[in-house]
């Protein structure tokens, strides 16, 4: 009798079971449709004459006749060159300057003893719920009176030493037993050679995430470059992207082009770095 | 030299000595425990000088960690530290960046009822608040869930989850006022062909109340993918065998999400709401690029508070006022995490 | 310690504000009001206020010094380098052209262009301008709205003395000067004057049927005629007219009366224009204002694409619809063929009042130079100037039936006689003539503007909505 009832009960389990898994399955697709779409709507409206991309009667996602000269034509309408060369500069610089003074700063709140240390990070944890916007006046006011304004060195050091990053280091770096360090120590090692030697090489899954962000959002920032970079040579590619956008508003197939552009790089850094991605997550303590 | 050296050694002595003396008669634990603190403090500084050390050991160690955050430090202080003293002290100055800065008291902030566009950016700014964060946090949540679970190409749907946030704002706005382009688009194209909408009432996504619904659907759109991560890292903190003990007492899915998932997520959705809500609030170029047309400028059914103290500092140079707007921003932002840490501390306890 | 170290933050900020401050001549002044005023603010920092005091002085002599610099380098007929701030180098042909020309005729002069791009150009500027480390002599003035507000910041030098003393007669402007006058001083002269124009496209009017546009039309007769000329038709569209997106192209059909102007703070004039492009607009004779603003269509790509019959826009269009059609840019089958006639005007008003910008040169108050840059001012705002601006085919503000043929006659200008006619104007009423807080007033008519015609308020509700916040402005 009671064999009889567990077994409809597995029964039945096993086939919820199923259905939940396709029902997981059809949400998943849904999903992923909404967030590819747009990408794929900009691939193909890239590849496409202005009158095409808003057909809908019949709709075709690559035009009999793709127009791959948008990919050529979008290096000539605007410095494109020069907007990439600048942003490459931008993002590349402030990265290494992040990771090298975010992780150098993190090792000492982690695993040093010192006067001062608490208040100082304090400091630093205040700031992260300060939204940038609150104090981007005074900031500017201040990086002109130093002459920095209209620099590509403003926008460097407005984003390289920020709060973030030195918090996500120490709490990566505070997962790391202290014993480690110690053991160094006893065998006579200096505190700069234990960061290099022993800590470095272990935080790989934090700089990982680390650089995804700063990558990310050094290379998509919009209002900052806005605010300092005022001469066209100077300007990145969001601002010229945007700034082509609003010359040559009804040519979509080049603005899509200029998009897809703006993407690859970003796209290729997630892409290396994001196998460490969730475990750099899980592992700086970011999940609170 | 030697001299100085005796005559410092003696007084160190002398002071630890009468510290010493003050030991023996303090009676309350606490304050004696002080004295001891600071005689051990000279001891040590005693030793130091005898043996010829400059620094001490404990100065010796804080340098060495000093040299450690400085770089990071200077850098900190300098651009962010000390322009946020400077924004505190402008919300209550008049300055327009070349005259005198003059000092007026309250009255920036006395500005802000009466003014019907700081009005409607605070209104705009909490709607799309309000709107973006649950919704955010949810779909976000959700999304983790399912792609935490043993599925094919899980790597391959987390990869295209957070491809959104990846991708740069322009670039992606300009697609999304295209999909949605009140007449032309596709979305419009399906409501008026599928849906039967007729075409005088397809809804213009970028103008009006609808404004503001686009916004909060980009936003949940662009930035699930980051959360989803969050919420995958937390997780994977929760041990297995809750879920196992959980399928032994016969719990099913819903149960072993209440009982289990949700409370073992706190302190991850803490977080989340946390850094979403300042997020939020920090609404500035979604709104300019999706609702602000050719000339990037919003009308009150679209305006945030980040456009207004950017309009009133760089196109009025009215930086007191505009600092005066960063500060309430600032003071709601502060509000409302601090009600969210009590209520996490509440539900600790 | 921790006190310490705040007051160290706090006093190094305040330095910053200082050192931020003394840009101006009143400068020393500024920085001492300034620590007064921080001092009252934060008690902490009451020890180290000595400090910033001593730097306060020492910013002084320095101030002191470079003034004494600029009075050596004012010598007449030494070699000079005048420091110039434009935009769009590469794509508006006239700055070099003015460059070359002055430098011709005065070869001790050397201009450095500086560009600073034409997005936000007047933003740019004034952040350039204000503070320290400036050091342009001659600066490009865009609009009125930036001018206010680079004056109000004292960062021009008032030019009427050297007005006066060159002897020079600003009745030659046609008045716009006295639109642009700040407390009875003029800070800026003007070199190009653009006005607003109707363009058409005859191709489309031929196949319609329907008779060119006339320099005398009123506003019923060229509503009609837009009416006319339309194919709703859906997939081969024609459009009657098209509005761009600024308030300009709208609202100030209003001012061309003579009775109003937008810094009124009385609105209500602008209704039967907003009205008539509304009707037209649910009739579909002109493109959805929703449409146009989410897409961000260029007024260019509108009229270049062929579908459009009719459109009011500035003259400084003229010169890019002839380079563009010539280099094949656009596609002269689609609007190769077009003309342009007066603005229409309102019953019982003379034909031929229409509205201008001017873009105009200033001298800074920071210059070393101030004489030497007076006399390029002078020079591009005059007669050789206004020679050269024609020659590239753009409105100089010193216009006359000389200046006027030039552009006529330009290859790729229409051959018509009334396309000729169009170009004299009776009357010209500045978009946006000077008033103190101009910026707030014409964003706050950009705002309402964007409402009406999104359709999210009734025109009513969005008129009395600018009566009431410019009315707030004006009353402060």
């Amino acid at each position: 009798m009671s064999d009889m009832v567990d077994n409809k009960k597995y029964k039945s389990k096993s086939r919820n079971a199923l259905i939940g898994k396709i029902l997981v399955y059809v949400i998943l697709l849904i999903i992923t449709i909404i967030m590819i779409i747009p990408f794929l709507w900009m691939l193909s409206a890239s590849i496409k004459s202005d009158r095409e991309v808003f057909m809908m009667n019949p709709f075709v996602w690559i035009p009999e006749v793709p127009k791959w000269d948008n990919y050529a034509k979008i290096w000539t309408k605007i410095p494109m060159l020069k907007f990439v060369e600048n942003t490459v500069l931008l993002t590349i610089v402030v990265t290494f300057l992040q990771l090298l003074t975010s992780s150098f700063a993190a090792y000492s709140f982690a695993k040093l003893e010192f006067k001062h240390k608490n208040g100082l990070f304090l400091a630093y944890i205040a700031t992260i719920a300060m939204p940038w916007q609150v104090y981007m006046v005074p900031q500017f006011i201040m990086m002109r009176s130093m002459g920095l304004n209209d620099k590509l060195m403003a926008m460097i050091c407005l984003q390289a030493f920020s709060a973030f990053g030195v918090f996500l280091m120490k709490q990566f770096y505070e997962g790391i037993p202290s014993e480690l360090c110690e053991a160094a120590r006893i065998d006579g090692m200096s505190e700069y050679k234990i960061y290099a030697k022993i800590m470095l090489p272990l935080s790989k899954p934090a700089l990982s995430t680390l650089t995804i962000f700063t990558f990310v959002s050094t290379w998509n920032d919009y209002l900052g470059p806005l605010i300092y970079l005022k001469t066209e040579s100077k300007k990145t590619i969001q601002l010229g992207l945007k700034m082509f956008i609003g010359q040559y508003s009804s040519e979509y197939g080049l603005i899509m082009a200029g998009s897809v552009l703006s993407l690859i790089p970003v796209i290729i850094v997630f892409l290396c770095l994001q196998k460490y991605f969730v475990e750099g997550v899980a592992s700086t303590g970011l999940k609170g | 030299m030697d001299e100085k050296k005796a005559a410092q050694i003696k007084k160190l002595e002398t002071e630890s000595a009468a510290l010493m003396q003050k030991i023996r008669e303090e009676s309350d634990i606490k304050k004696k425990q002080k004295l001891i603190a600071e005689r051990e403090k000279k001891q040590r500084k005693l030793t130091a000088i005898r043996n010829n050390r400059i620094l001490s050991r404990e100065a010796k160690r804080d340098l060495v960690a000093y040299s450690f955050i400085a770089p990071n430090f200077i850098g900190f202080a300098v651009f962010t530290l000390i322009p946020i003293v400077f924004a505190f002290v402008l919300a209550f100055m008049n300055w327009d960046g070349s005259n005198e800065i003059t000092f007026v008291g309250f009255d920036n902030f006395m500005k802000l009822p009466s003014d019907t566009f700081f009005v409607a950016a605070l209104k705009n700014t909490m709607i799309y608040v309000v709107g973006t964060v649950p919704l955010t946090m949810i779909a976000s949540l959700a999304l983790a869930i399912v792609l935490n679970q043993k599925i094919i190409a899980r790597g391959l749907f987390r990869t295209v989850a957070f491809f959104p946030y990846v991708a740069s704002l322009v670039a992606i706005t300009a697609v999304w006022s295209m999909i949605f382009h009140p007449s032309k688009g596709p979305i419009n194209y399906l409501l008026l062909t599928v849906f039967g909408v007729p075409q005088e009432n397809l809804p213009k996504w970028f103008s009006g109340s609808l404004v503001l619904v686009t916004l909060i659907l980009f936003s949940v759109w662009k930035y699930m993918g980051y959360y989803m991560v969050i919420y995958l890292a937390g997780l994977q903190g929760i041990s297995a065998e809750l879920y196992e003990a959980g399928s032994l007492d016969g719990a099913n899915t819903w149960q072993k999400f209440k009982y289990i998932t949700w409370p073992q997520l706190r302190s991850t959705t803490f977080f989340v709401v946390v850094m979403l809500t300042i997020n939020c609030f920090k609404v500035y170029d979604i709104a300019v690029m999706l609702a602000g047309g050719s000339d990037g400028k919003l009308s009150t059914s679209a305006t945030v508070l980040v456009y207004y103290i950017y309009q009133n500092a760089f196109n009025y140079w009215d930086l007191g006022y505009s600092s005066a707007i960063a500060m309430v921003l600032f003071l709601i932002v502060l509000a409302v995490t601090l009600v969210q840490f009590r209520y996490e501390k509440k539900l600790e306890a | 310690m921790k006190k310490k170290v705040l007051s160290v933050l706090l006093s190094a900020t305040m330095l910053t504000g200082l050192l931020a401050g003394c840009g101006s001549d009143g400068g020393a002044q500024t920085s001492e009001n300034t620590a007064d005023n921080t001092q009252t603010q934060t008690d902490a920092a009451a020890d180290t206020n000595t400090d910033a005091a001593a730097e306060t002085k020492e910013d002084e002599t320095q101030t002191d010094a470079a003034a004494t610099d600029a009075n050596a380098g004012d010598a007449a007929g030494e070699a000079v380098t005048l420091k110039w701030a434009i935009w769009d180098k590469d794509t508006t042909p006239y700055w070099n052209a003015l460059k070359e020309a002055y430098e011709a005729a005065n070869p001790n002069v050397t201009l450095e262009m500086v560009d600073l791009g034409s997005a936000d150009y007047m933003t740019v500027l004034a952040t350039e301008l204000s503070g320290s480390g400036s050091d342009f002599d001659v600066v490009t003035i865009k609009d009125v709205p930036g001018y206010a507000t680079l004056v109000s910041k004292n960062t021009l030098e008032p030019l009427d003395s050297y007005i006066s003393a060159a002897g020079i007669d600003l009745s030659q402007y046609g008045g716009v000067d006295k639109q642009v006058t700040v407390d009875g001083s003029l800070y800026e002269l003007p070199f190009r004057n653009d006005f607003w124009v109707v363009f058409y496209n005859k191709d489309i009017f031929d196949a319609a049927g329907v008779d060119y546009p006339t320099n005398d039309m009123t506003f019923e007769e060229y509503d009609a005629l837009a009416r006319q000329v339309a194919d709703p038709t859906f997939g081969s569209q024609i459009y009657g007219t098209h509005y761009h997106t600024w308030r300009s192209a709208v609202q100030l059909f209003g001012v061309l009366d003579g009775q109003h102007s937008i810094l009124d703070g009385e609105y209500d004039f602008f209704k039967p224009y907003y009205e008539m492009v509304l009707n037209q607009e649910n009739d579909q004779i002109c493109r959805n204002y929703a449409d146009l603003s989410a897409e961000g269509l260029h007024y260019s790509a509108a009229f270049s694409s062929g579908d459009v019959a009719m459109m009011n826009m500035g003259s400084w269009y003229i010169s890019t619809l002839i380079s563009s059609l010539a280099n094949g840019e656009y596609d002269s089958s689609l609007c190769g063929n077009w003309g342009l006639v007066k603005y229409p005007h309102a019953d019982g008003v003379e034909a031929g009042s229409t509205l201008g910008t001017i873009t105009g040169l200033a001298v800074t108050s920071v210059s070393a130079n101030k004489d030497a840059a007076f006399a390029f001012v002078e020079w591009v705002s005059g007669a050789e100037g206004a020679k050269v601006m024609a020659e590239t085919g753009n409105f100089p503000a010193l216009m006359n039936d000389e200046v006027a043929g030039i552009i006529a006659g330009l290859e790729g200008f229409p051959t018509d006689e009334a396309s000729k006619e169009a170009l004299s104007v009776s009357n010209l009423y500045l978009e946006v003539p000077y008033a103190e807080n101009v910026s707030q007033i014409n964003d706050i008519l950009d705002t309402y503007h964007k409402s009406i015609m999104n359709q999210e308020v009734t025109i009513d509700e969005g008129i009395a909505s600018m009566n009431e916040e410019v009315g707030k402005v004006l009353g402060q």
